[in-house]
């Protein structure tokens, strides 16, 4: 995580406009960010529109930043957009239904050769079996870095209920690494 | 990639379940996010990184431009152009009415079979027609002796001038 003083000083230079700070702020988010949606969505080219509309929709909403956690304020956003993303796809499985299992055994994820990329897709393909609620609450609890109670209020959910559902998941998820 | 409450996890889960079972729930917690660290995420593209941040120059500039006063000036008197505009087009189907009124013909004259009365040159020529008319009738019935030899050219020389003429108006 960047540094309270240095990142409170790049969000003032974002909210003056200067393209220098919204740099230093993708260079300090876009890792963590493009790893939440990658794991979300288990495809390269889409976490990449993704994140592209994430820095832009930054950039329009800089503005409305009235303090507090940054990262929390920030996954909001990025969780708006994945599910936008998530309805605009429902959208277009009904317009295709007659296509739709033809559109879900597409591959996701770009084929890989090295042992890394192998074992990254073991994990894409596990977390695939999980539900997408409990997918997602794992994936903003390991990405954003915030607090429990931050997530529970980003989700608008009981801090007993996402505590449940994120042990609830990863236990599942090693269960099904393991087996 | 750490947590901010990893220390307290076990703490929260005391809140809903016993002791013992908090340990474990934090414990499986912690194996679980141990997974997702050992399987990193790819990293995003150096070129998506730079596409991103020309992006943002793009969009920063855009909001320069709109911000700038004079862009304001422009787009208010944009708004007036396009506002009346609308006006005026919507209008439109209500002067049609207007137009038909305005025509050349009047309908009157234009819906009238009796031509000779609606326009003066037509009433004109129509009577030197009916005039060359009687004098041919006069010719063939054999009463054109008085008028001699030259009176079938002067009917013709007459027909040519009023064709003539005719077609000048």
């Amino acid at each position: 995580m960047a540094e309270a003083a240095e990142l409170t000083r790049v969000i003032k230079g974002c909210k003056s406009g200067n393209a220098d700070s919204f740099a230093q702020m993708v260079d300090i988010y876009a890792p963590r960010c493009y790893g939440y949606f990658y794991r979300l969505t288990g495809d390269r080219d889409l976490s990449e529109e993704l994140l592209s509309e994430l820095f832009v929709k930054l950039v329009e909403k800089i503005g409305s930043y009235k303090g507090g956690a940054f990262e929390s304020w920030l996954f909001r956003i990025a969780a708006n957009i994945f599910h936008d993303h998530l309805r605009a796809r429902q959208r277009r499985k009904k317009l295709l239904d007659a296509k739709r299992t033809e559109l879900e055994a597409v591959p996701t994820g770009s084929p890989r050769s090295d042992g890394q990329d192998e074992k990254l897709d073991r994990l894409q393909i596990q977390l695939n079996r999980l539900d997408d609620d409990t997918r997602e609450l794992i994936m903003l609890r390991f990405y954003s870095e915030l607090s429990f109670k931050e997530i529970a209020a980003l989700r608008s959910e009981p801090l007993g209920t996402a505590l449940s559902k994120l042990h609830r998941g990863l236990k599942k998820l090693r269960e099904l690494m393991e087996g | 990639m750490k947590n901010r409450d990893e220390d307290n996890l076990k703490v929260l889960f005391e809140r809903f379940v016993p002791l013992a079972e908090a340990e474990r729930a934090a414990s499986e917690v912690h194996a679980g996010e141990e997974i997702l660290r050992d399987h990193p995420a790819p990293q995003p593209r150096p070129e998506l990184i730079v596409g991103i941040k020309l992006q943002i120059n793009d969009r920063l500039a855009e909001h320069h431009r709109t911000a700038h006063p004079l862009y304001r000036v422009a787009a208010a008197a944009a708004a007036v152009i396009v506002v009346a505009l609308i006006g005026y087009l919507t209008r439109a189907p209500q002067s049609q009415p207007n137009l038909s009124r305005a025509a050349l013909i009047p309908t009157a004259i234009w819906e009238s079979d009796d031509i000779a009365s609606d326009d003066y040159d037509i009433a004109y020529f129509a009577s030197e027609i009916e005039q060359i008319e009687a004098q041919v009738r006069a010719l063939e019935a054999g009463d054109g002796e008085s008028i001699g030899a030259s009176a079938l050219n002067d009917v013709e020389m007459e027909l040519m001038q009023i064709n003539t003429e005719f077609w000048k108006e």
